[in-house]
């Protein structure tokens, strides 16, 4: 229980340092937003009073943009202590509605990306260690190389050249077909599958192959152990070797990168979802990266952090139930 | 002798549970050899005691009566199994299937590793119930022989079972493995190096249990080891493994007080023990060959003080030194004379009562 304790608040105070550190990171940035809106503003041929009037509303969404850097910063930690998270610069929308909005497509996309990635991982990695040493492992291991050297970006671009583009298999932007009514019909989950393909096949393909290799590394030696020996002589079944014997122990090291990747993943959406126009909260973050909107950017690192954090967390608080060998209170700890 | 006067059945030299002949095992598209000709019998209701150096073959001995000889090893020659009742078996002529019952349910296995034998995501008792249902033995009655067989070892059946491997102590693994190997009641047990890993007390008394456990349940066993005294408080014979092949077999009070092969008598004189001082253990220069390049003649003149011409040109056959002791060595007698031990008579005893405690 001490354990548990322990961990739960350590985890909190890594979020509250990486929100200091952000928050001091951003500040850091030249120019702040006011500047940046001012020179919009004024490219399009406005009043310097219209400007000044205009100015005045983001400064009031700003909140405390021009006092002192230590007070900003004890306002926005009691605001966030009370879950508000501020508003956007330029709608003045509610940041807290905005991540709200697009965090579960991100989620979905990367999510099932995760999933995929482990699952075709495993299998094929469990297949390649069983064939060591055949031209199909070689090719295996050589090809889960040069996928995992090519930046999920740049393969991004390719599918949609090639699938969007040239021949228009898949949709080349968005979250689903326009004006469609979101309700959940055979016809929308279909819609919705056929818009994030190439995004979840841009990060599956790229990080199945070195998730590949792990679990071939992993099965290679676990196919080395004695048990596996005595298990054969015992005479088990080759179905129950490999099941509960080889992939129940090579997939163990595994199950904290799997929950760490789909924190890492969500990371990875702010280019993503810019290469794919696909709005979910890494699109949100870059959007306001432009006019240096701090409350959103700040609204989304934070996310960024707890998921990061959460996932962290629960590969430590779970890791006792997969492996027996590790008793909770035995610091079992991933990061 | 302790070990045998207290049995209930003797073994029986008529009677061979398993027959080797010509067996061998080869690497290297058969040119290097790790078991070499070995022809050799297990008597029913004895304990063999398997002795060599590392190197020397002993594994390879054991896996071959278990047709188990790892990639890419081949085995070749003949291996003959003998069931109490029922006709000879052809353990290489089997099918995987017939294989696949054969091991554990006739012929079973303790490898060295006990704490690695295990599956570390089980619990032990898992482990006897998929032996079990792997062999379409019923699972309850194999579960009470199990718990019996734990009981015998002096482990509690309840613990040990619910335990995963790492709950328990390299001695409680190690037996909970011998109960594994056990629990289809097998004709025969082979055992490599079963106590290796294991601290003296936990050697000693494992061997205790092991005897009882022989005497309980009729079994016959194979003990390979390098360690000589312990397995002499043990074994009704021994084969004195060299280069791949048993140089000498005999029983075991033959070959501790009349070893009739220089090296036989080397090995003695280099095990330490109480009676002779440590300035008397005398090592055996030189070092065993490798197989990529094992000497012609006796596999053994490169060391052997005895060596002569005919040693070095043709490889000595079996020589019937007394009744049930053979040894691979022209000049068996003149070594008696030669390799004095270095030791009173009695070593055998000494490390049969060091088994006893």
């Amino acid at each position: 229980m001490r354990y548990y304790a322990e961990r739960v608040a350590r985890s909190v105070l890594t979020v509250w340092a990486a929100v200091t550190l952000t928050f001091g990171i951003l500040r850091l940035m030249p120019g702040g937003p006011l500047v940046q809106l001012r020179g919009q503003l004024s490219r399009r041929n406005m009043s310097p009073e219209e400007i000044e009037n205009q100015i005045a509303v983001y400064r009031e969404r700003l909140n405390l943009v021009d006092a002192p850097i230590h007070e900003q910063y004890i306002a926005y930690l009691s605001n966030l202590l009370q879950g508000d998270f501020g508003q956007s610069l330029k709608e003045g929308e509610p940041v807290l509605q905005l991540i709200g909005e697009a965090l579960p497509w991100t989620v979905f996309v990367m999510t099932v990306a995760t999933i995929l990635i482990f699952a075709i991982a495993i299998v094929w990695g469990a297949l390649t260690a069983y064939k060591e040493g055949s031209t199909f492992d070689k090719v295996s291991s050589v090809a889960g190389v040069l996928l995992g050297s090519i930046p999920f970006y740049v393969f991004a671009f390719i599918l949609l050249l090639f699938l969007a583009y040239q021949n228009k298999f898949f949709p080349a932007s968005g979250r689903m077909t326009p004006l469609t009514d979101v309700e959940l019909t055979v016809g929308f989950i279909i819609d919705v599958l056929h818009h994030a393909a190439l995004p979840i096949a841009s990060v599956v393909v790229v990080q199945a192959g070195l998730q590949m290799l792990s679990m071939r590394g992993n099965s290679i030696q676990v196919l080395g152990e004695d048990y596996v020996r005595v298990a054969r002589l015992r005479g088990l079944s080759d179905r129950r070797i490999s099941t509960r014997y080889v992939a129940r122990n090579a997939i163990l090291p595994m199950y904290t990168g799997f929950l760490t990747l789909i924190g890492f993943n969500i990371g990875n959406s702010v280019i993503l979802e810019q290469v794919f126009t696909y709005r979910g909260i890494g699109y949100v973050m870059f959007d306001a990266l432009e006019v240096q909107d701090y409350s959103v950017l700040m609204g989304v690192f934070l996310v960024f952090t707890i998921v990061l954090v959460v996932a962290v967390l629960i590969a430590d608080l779970t890791y006792s139930w997969v492996d027996p060998r590790v008793k909770s209170g035995d610091a079992s700890e991933a990061y | 002798m302790a070990s045998t006067t207290v049995e209930t059945r003797e073994p029986d030299s008529e009677d061979p549970v398993v027959e080797l002949r010509n067996a061998s095992v080869t690497y290297d598209d058969g040119n290097s050899y790790v078991l070499d000709h070995v022809s050799m019998d297990v008597h029913r209701h004895e304990v063999i005691g398997v002795i060599g150096e590392s190197g020397s073959g002993k594994s390879m001995l054991a896996e071959s009566m278990l047709d188990s000889i790892p990639d890419p090893g081949v085995l070749r020659g003949q291996v003959r199994y003998n069931p109490s009742e029922g006709e000879p078996i052809d353990v290489l002529d089997l099918t995987t299937e017939e294989l696949r019952q054969l091991r554990w349910e006739e012929i079973s296995m303790v490898f060295q590793g006990a704490m690695s034998s295990f599956n570390p995501t089980m619990r032990v008792g898992k482990h006897f119930e998929e032996t079990l249902s792997a062999h379409d033995a019923d699972i309850d009655e194999g579960l009470a022989f199990a718990r019996e067989l734990l009981q015998d070892l002096y482990l509690e059946p309840d613990r040990v079972l619910n335990s995963y491997p790492h709950e328990l102590s390299g001695g409680m693994q190690q037996r909970a493995l011998i109960a594994l190997s056990l629990v289809l009641e097998p004709e025969l047990l082979v055992m490599d190096e079963p106590t290796a890993a294991l601290d003296l007390l936990m050697q000693r008394s494992i061997l205790r249990l092991l005897r009882e456990l022989k005497e309980k349940y009729d079994l016959t066993m194979v003990f390979i080891t390098h360690d000589l005294p312990l397995i002499a408080a043990l074994a009704d014979r021994l084969a004195i493994m060299y280069a791949f092949h048993p140089v000498e077999i005999g029983r075991t009070e033959e070959i501790v007080q009349n070893a009739a092969h220089p090296y036989t008598r080397a090995l003695l004189n280099s095990t330490p023990n109480l009676d002779a001082p440590i300035e008397e253990m005398v090592p055996i220069p030189g070092s065993q060959p490798a197989p990529i390049n094992v000497p012609d003649g006796c596999a053994y003149h490169p060391r052997c003080p005895l060596a002569d011409e005919q040693c070095r040109s043709s490889k000595p056959d079996y020589v019937s030194v007394s009744d049930r002791h053979t040894s691979a060595c022209y000049h068996w007698d003149d070594a008696r004379d030669e390799i004095a031990l270095n030791y009173s008579e009695n070593l055998g005893d000494a490390a049969r009562s060091g088994g006893d405690e």
